[in-house]
């Protein structure tokens, strides 16, 4: 299915890009408050709140190639101010998510002991705000390429492009490396096996099998799961900006973000809410956390699916 | 042996495979080949890390039960696997990059197979992580990763 007849992706990337600016705002304002007045209710609430940030930063950012296919050649938009944008968002992403992470940390450690590690919650807070700052700064820079009456008159636009973390660095590292993409693709699908192998142990167990496992037991594994979806989120990045093309009017892409967040709601529930995380050795989980767990494991071979299928049904390749 | 994997190539089952439109030939064989991965590795690396020592605190007896979907990956990726070179016989019959992929899957096999033996032995201790358990279990994620590596190289590098 074409997915412009789906829901305009150019009109989501305008709705969507308020979130990570707005998002992380009221994650590090509520974060400030929960210490001044030491409430680990407050601090519980600011962590969640950047790990939902986090997950809506994902099509935040993967709809702005497809806004940039809306705007480019209308007057005063250049590619120069285009890929300025691009540049600080690419990185407000990924500090966004490493900051997601890492409030998943302090959430997890707080299911297991009742309280996050010492520096845990610290760390989320400098995240955080280097987040903020970094998302701040993307956000005016995507603001100016539409609203020419704010953009400063000497202000000399920062040359795109100069480093390797920039569209044109990894674009340029993937042209001249003809190993960097196969070698990209080979860490993406064994870290996927990861993904699927313990997340898949773990709900299968939230699912009622193999009960003879003390739940504790298991989700000492979820990090490590959360590290190969790192190493996933890493390389697929790659091959967006290397080849945004094929991505951003492609159907299964869209869909298999929407089965991620999805996936991702799951693992937050999973951490903070479900019953089964305090389940003994022979203990039946609750019908809710088996339903769950069931979607969980749909959702992930769902995302499996729409990776595959991007040549096919879109069109990636 | 070519003409027999020229008439195998030239199989109505093959040429449908190969040239067909549909959705399901080629796409759907190759996607769910790349599930039966997922499941067949995925389950192998959670008992191997376990294996390693993380989440050393998992009982292995349970944990049985990820050979058992393991096995079923695998079977998933034998019919999909036969059926992908069905519809390029000849071609992959020499290709360097396919025998090494299979290669690997059968060391990979074959080391699960070990390390299943191995751990579940009757006189196997308790927590069953011997250092031989533990060389296995390295093999193993090896083996699947070297696997995986030339599977995927099977899309890019162009052999005559």
């Amino acid at each position: 299915m074409a997915i412009e007849t789906l829901f305009n992706v150019a009109h989501l990337h305008l709705l969507l890009n308020h979130v990570p600016t707005v998002g992380s705002v009221i994650g590090v304002g509520l974060l400030l408050l929960s210490l001044v007045r030491r409430n680990d209710h407050l601090k519980h609430a600011s962590l969640e709140v950047f790990f939902i940030v986090a997950l809506l930063t994902l099509p935040a950012y993967l709809t702005g190639v497809a806004a940039q296919d809306a705007v480019e050649g209308r007057e005063g938009v250049t590619q120069q101010i285009i890929d300025r944008h691009h540049d600080a968002a690419m990185v407000a992403f990924l500090l966004m998510q490493l900051t997601g992470a890492a409030a998943w940390v302090a959430l997890w450690q707080f299911r297991r002991r009742g309280h996050p590690a010492g520096w845990s919650v610290p760390a989320v807070l400098l995240l955080a705000v280097l987040t903020l700052v970094v998302t701040g700064r993307a956000a005016t820079l995507g603001g100016e390429i539409r609203h020419q009456e704010i953009r400063l008159e000497d202000a000399t636009p920062a040359v795109p492009g100069v480093g390797w973390l920039t569209k044109d660095g990894i674009q340029r590292i993937v042209t001249e490396n003809p190993w960097v993409w196969p070698a990209a693709e080979t860490l993406h699908f064994i870290g996927l096996c990861v993904v699927v192998g313990i997340l898949g142990l773990v709900n299968l167990r939230m699912m009622g099998f193999m009960k003879a496992i003390p739940f504790a037991a298991l989700h000492r594994l979820l990090p490590w799961g959360l590290l190969a979806f790192g190493v996933n989120l890493l390389t697929g990045m790659l091959f967006y900006v290397a080849t945004p093309e094929q991505y951003s009017m492609n159907g299964p892409f869209y869909w298999k973000i929407i089965f991620l967040m999805l996936a991702g709601g799951d693992f937050l529930y999973l951490t903070v809410k479900a019953k089964t995380f305090a389940l003994g050795a022979g203990e039946d989980p609750p019908v809710f956390d088996k339903a769950i767990a069931a979607t969980t494991v749909v959702l992930w071979l769902g995302v499996v699916y729409w990776g595959r299928m991007l040549p096919f049904i879109g069109n990636a390749f | 042996m070519t003409e027999v994997l020229a008439s195998l190539q030239q199989s109505g089952l093959s040429v449908w495979l190969r040239e067909s439109e549909s959705i399901w030939a080629l796409p759907t064989i190759l996607t769910v080949h790349t599930l039966g991965l997922g499941i067949l590795v995925g389950a192998a690396f959670a008992f191997d890390l376990r294996v390693l020592g993380m989440g050393r605190s998992i009982p292995l007896a349970p944990l049985a039960t990820l050979f058992r979907i393991a096995w079923f990956g695998f079977w998933i990726n034998t019919v999909t696997g036969v059926l992908l070179f069905m519809s390029d016989a000849v071609r992959k019959s020499t290709s360097p990059t396919f025998l090494t992929k299979m290669a690997f899957v059968a060391l990979g096999v074959a080391t699960l197979v070990l390390l299943k033996r191995h751990v579940y032995a009757r006189d196997a201790g308790q927590d069953g992580a011997s250092s031989t358990a533990k060389m296995l279990a390295l093999g193993s994620i090896v083996m699947w990763c070297a696997a995986i590596g030339a599977g995927r190289l099977l899309a890019y590098v162009v052999e005559f």
